[in-house]
């Protein structure tokens, strides 16, 4: 049966959620699912915005036939063509025989190279700044390269002010019947899963999606509804979410405040964190979040990242080196171009410690603006007694230097 | 395009000429002669408002352009040389810091009074072994509380003594080039701050210029021009600037003498006609007159570029680079016009003459200006194991940037008495001191005893010295762990007790890597050690090669000052942190695929050279991931 809901006059959410999925990208976890999202617009002609994942075409489908009451879909307008959303091109396709295809040059690269048999179809390349008149409603094309591929485009509704955003506003989390930011607690129960979303998919490319926000910038006032293709459509607050983008895509942290992120093989670089931890906490600085890497996914750690302004990296060394796991959540921070934080070093070693130079060496050559405190607290092996000056010198150090950015 | 200043510009022109017909030229060959410099006339200057032409209004300038300023130049050194480059050393170079990379503040404070002509600026970056490569500064700025403590000296700088504020340049990083120099604003009548004699020049005699002397001056922290670090970027902008001033001194020295040859040649009668209409000197003029009008265009032009913010560093170098080189040409040739009459002192070319030499000396040579154009045409070279002192040219020790000095002079008497004039220098003051059982993190100096100690008789040796030295007892960890000579709990190391305090006096330690990482936050590091090869000696700032038994007491009786007061609370002395390599020039993103253009290593592939700026990569240039064109790139 189908399960739509209305957007707003003529405009319907004809997506599906999906709560099977363990992994989104293959990569992500997402325990609490995702939403792939399409919209059916019925003007004169009827206008399908994106299709879904394949999981879930028997769904889309579903909901297209029964909005169209038996009338053929007129137009099918291609935003992103990432499988998750590109998918069910081919179905369309064969459903609808005379639909003609609206898409970016790279985008109809991109059909063809997965296998989808446009040619027999109309298609229609647009470009930036590109208008398109359904009958009553008149859309124009905003190209949005690597937000987060290369074909991505924007399409803005100037009629009733919808924004179709592709990727960009998009998060984690199945909609489960609600459909609006403000159906429900999105800065309790969303946001995380929102930062968790942008950071590890389009985290790289804040210079494009600082290009993006500049484009709509100058149309802001104008945007009445942002429709992504994952997550809850925005028709309140949308300056909420926009903030938000900005900050992240600036790479500015959302938090003063400190994560302390640990490698610890026997529990032992753990206590010095957790000694960190309540020290940062009896001086004052409460917001501390403590994550073990080992059984942490990355992608948590990277959006936590994001929030911070203050990281502390506490590794033991293995075989001569970082411990694998920080290393490879260290890669990660350079891979999703994270800059402008202040970094604390915690280095434990049984016999010859290396960790502690081999991250500040990391941080200061291969990442991006971004300071490492002198004070470095260094085990060997455990934290004693003899090091308590040094562990309150390098609380003190985070101390001031949350201060100091105040 | 007409290619013509503005009427405002000619205005302004024919009053600073009248101004220096009226006020300078009468009295030019005296202070040639005396080596005077003419303060009436600069006071004047300051109440005419030339002193700060450039800058705007609100900081006392007169808010004009580049071009006005640079008119200004030509027309006093037209008629004095050295009239034109008080103003020049004091608006370019004296000024220009304050007003491009000053705070409010400091603009508030020091350049609004050297616009309005009530002070005079000064600019000092040159040093016996620092001229054309900056990178060999050796006056040193280090951070102590609230100031830094400046020691060393300048040579020849323009306006000293006579100037009020001094723009200087010292190293607050060593070891690491050029990027540890830092730009500081100081004022004349500070304590330690000298000036050695006015020298005796052979032209610009009526411009002052003398040494700098820097004798533990204390510059508060907020006179810090920029931030750390920068010294040789605003260095660098300035003198991109200077090198306009320069070109315009130049310039007018040529004009005033080339005016004078055509007068001469008019009036000087030989074979029945004015020389002038004899060819070989018609054609002198000629070319004379030609040469002018090229470096006039040169220096407008560079002038214009300045003030609409468009980059002008390479037409400034060849601005100052052709019209000194000029200078020195048509010079000659007016006083070749002038014949016997014109080698006499008192003859106006004869003293431009003299005075136009320096202009292909000062603010970068000519040789040094055509490396700056050169450059500009051919990008940075390849990077190879010589050349610039602005790198590193070797990885920083364990314990960072040192200075390393290790005191040979005289013998062990000599070497301790230089260690503790040094270490007094530094700030540290032997008057007070901790108990020798201060734990080594809370200890504010400790006297550490390596193996190279001996018997454990020697011990008292270091105990001794603890106490006279007001420090707290440590050792490395085979004294405490084999040796069994101090308790566990004084060894110093990564694995031990780490020192973070202001003195570390190492006696008979070799410097094991992990006892270096231990106290690589200590301010200051002193090592004494019999073998001169030991790795402490690479990682200290100062060092005496000798027998422990022989320089520690040597030493213990040097700091004894008696009974020591209790220390106050301790002020750590800031350990330089090596600054990192600023970045030459912006990274832009591909919009086709999210590669990253990173201009220090430039695209192999595309045989585009490292150190290539963006802007400069060929029209045809493509992405080396996806091929997109240079346009689809964005700023990243």
């Amino acid at each position: 049966m189908h399960c739509v809901r209305t957007v707003t006059d003529n405009l319907y959410w004809v997506g599906a959620n999906d709560h099977r999925l363990a992994l989104f990208e293959n990569i992500h976890p997402i325990p609490k699912g995702v939403s792939y999202n399409a919209y059916l617009l019925l003007d004169k002609k009827s206008v399908l915005f994106d299709t879904v994942d394949w999981s879930v075409c028997r769904q889309l489908m579903e909901n297209v036939e029964y909005l169209l009451e038996g009338k053929a879909l007129d137009y099918l307008v291609i935003n992103h063509m990432e499988p998750d959303h590109g998918a069910c091109i081919e179905e369309i396709l064969l459903r609808y025989p005379k639909v003609k295809v609206i898409s970016t040059e790279k985008a109809f690269m991109f059909m063809r190279q997965f296998g989808f048999h446009v040619d027999g179809h109309e298609c229609i390349e647009v470009k930036e700044g590109d208008t398109f008149t359904f009958g009553d409603h008149t859309v124009t094309f905003v190209g949005a390269p690597m937000v987060h591929w290369p074909e991505a485009m924007v399409t803005f509704d100037v009629t009733n002010g919808v924004l179709f955003s592709a990727d960009a506003f998009g998060s984690f989390i199945a909609l489960d019947g609600k459909l609006f930011a403000d159906e429900v607690n999105f800065d309790r129960d969303w946001i995380d899963e929102a930062r968790r979303y942008l950071t590890n998919i389009v985290g790289k490319y804040g210079p494009h999606i600082q290009l993006l926000l500049k484009k709509a910038g100058g149309i802001l006032d104008q945007i009445k509804y942002i429709c992504p293709l994952h997550g809850p459509v925005w028709r309140k607050d949308l300056g909420y979410f926009v903030e938000k983008y900005d900050k992240w895509s600036r790479y500015e942290p959302e938090v003063k405040g400190v994560m302390i992120a640990y490698a610890s093989m026997y529990g032992n670089t753990e206590a010095a964190a957790q000694a960190l931890a309540s020290k940062l906490c009896e001086k004052g600085v409460t917001d501390v979040a403590v994550y073990d890497v080992s059984n942490t996914h990355v992608s948590y750690l990277i959006s936590e990242t994001f929030k911070y302004s203050h990281i502390v990296l506490a590794s033991v060394t293995y075989n001569l080196g970082i411990y694998p796991v920080m290393k490879s959540y260290l890669e990660d921070m350079k891979a999703l171009n994270l800059q402008n934080r202040t970094f604390a070093i915690i280095e434990n070693g049984s016999w010859a410690c290396k960790s502690g130079d081999l991250m500040e060496k990391f941080i200061d050559e291969e990442l991006k603006n971004m300071t490492v405190l002198n004070e470095r607290l260094s085990l060997a092996s455990a934290l004693h007694a003899d090091k308590a000056i040094e562990l309150d010198n390098l609380a003190n150090a985070l101390v001031e230097s949350l201060n100091e950015q105040a | 395009m007409l290619f013509q200043t503005t009427p405002a510009h000619e205005e302004l022109r024919a009053k600073i000429r009248a101004f220096a017909e009226e006020e300078i030229k009468p009295i030019a060959f005296q202070l040639d002669q005396n080596n005077e410099f003419p303060d009436d006339v600069v006071r004047k200057m300051g109440q005419m408002g030339f002193m700060g032409i450039p800058y705007p209004k609100e900081y006392g300038g007169a808010g004009l352009d580049a071009l006005s300023y640079a008119i200004a130049v030509e027309e006093l050194s037209r008629v004095d040389g050295g009239v034109g480059v008080i103003l020049s050393a004091h608006v370019s170079l004296g000024s220009w810091p304050i007003f491009a990379f000053g705070t409010e503040e400091q603009k508030q404070k020091y350049l609004a009074p050297l616009a309005r002509g009530e002070k005079i600026g000064a600019f000092g970056l040159t040093e016996p072994n620092a001229g054309s490569d900056a990178g060999g500064t050796e006056t040193t700025a280090v951070l102590k509380g609230d100031h830094y403590i400046l020691n060393g000296g300048k040579i020849f700088i323009t306006n000293a003594p006579k100037a009020d504020t001094y723009v200087v340049f010292a190293v607050t990083t060593p070891d690491i080039g050029t990027r540890g120099i830092s730009a500081f604003i100081v004022e004349k009548g500070w304590k330690g701050f000298y000036f050695g004699d006015h020298y005796d020049k052979l032209g610009i005699r009526s411009s002052s210029t003398a040494e700098l002397i820097f004798d533990n001056v204390e510059v508060p922290k907020e006179n810090l021009l920029g931030k750390e670090g920068e010294g040789f970027k605003i260095a660098m902008a300035t003198l991109d600037g200077g090198r306009i001033g320069i070109a315009s001194q130049a310039l007018g020295i040529a004009q005033g003498a080339y005016e004078n040859a055509v007068e001469y040649a008019k009036e000087r009668i030989q074979f029945g006609k004015p020389i002038g209409f004899q060819q070989t000197i018609s054609f002198k003029l000629a070319d004379m007159a030609t040469k002018l009008r090229c470096a006039r265009f040169l220096v407008y032009s560079a002038a214009e570029l300045k003030e609409n913010h468009v980059p002008y560093g390479m037409e400034s170098a060849m601005a100052k680079m052709y019209a000194s080189d000029i200078a020195l040409e048509v010079t000659n040739d007016a006083l070749q016009i002038f014949g016997g009459a014109g080698y006499m002192k008192g003859m106006e070319v004869e003293r431009a003459y003299r005075d136009a030499k320096i202009t292909t000396i000062y603010e970068g040579t000519n040789e040094i200006q055509r490396v700056v154009i050169s450059s500009h045409i051919m990008g940075k070279p390849p990077k190879s194991e010589s050349g610039s002192s602005s790198r590193p040219k070797k990885p920083a020790p364990i314990t960072g940037v040192r200075k390393k000095m290790i005191l040979r002079d005289g013998g062990p008497a000599e070497q301790v008495a230089a260690l503790v004039e040094h270490l007094k220098k530094d700030g540290h003051d032997f008057t007070v001191g901790i108990p020798v059982d201060t734990p080594i993190a809370q200890a504010e100096r400790v006297v550490s005893a390596g193996k190279g100690i001996g018997d454990e008789e020697n011990m008292i040796l270091i105990e001794d010295l603890a106490r006279a030295a007001g420090a707290a007892v440590g050792s490395s960890r085979p004294v405490a762990e084999t040796l069994k000579y101090v308790p566990l709990n004084r060894y110093v190391g990564m694995s031990g007790q780490k020192f973070t305090g202001n003195l570390y006096i190492a006696c008979g330690i070799s410097g094991a890597v992990q006892h270096l990482k231990g106290i690589k936050d200590a301010s200051t590091i002193v090592a004494i050690n019999k073998n001169p090869g030991a790795a402490i000696f690479k990682n200290c700032d100062y060092g005496i090669v000798g027998e422990v038994e022989e320089i520690l007491p040597l030493l213990t009786a040097a700091l004894d000052t008696g009974e020591k007061q209790p220390a106050p609370p301790m002020v750590k002395m800031k350990r330089p942190r090596p600054p990192k390599e600023e970045p030459i020039g912006k990274r832009y993103v591909c919009g086709g695929c999210g590669y990253e253009y990173v201009p220090e290593l430039g695209d192999p592939d595309g045989e585009i050279a490292a150190g290539t700026l963006f802007e400069k990569l060929p029209e045809d240039w493509v992405c080396p991931e996806c091929a997109e064109a240079k346009d689809q790139f964005i700023e990243a």
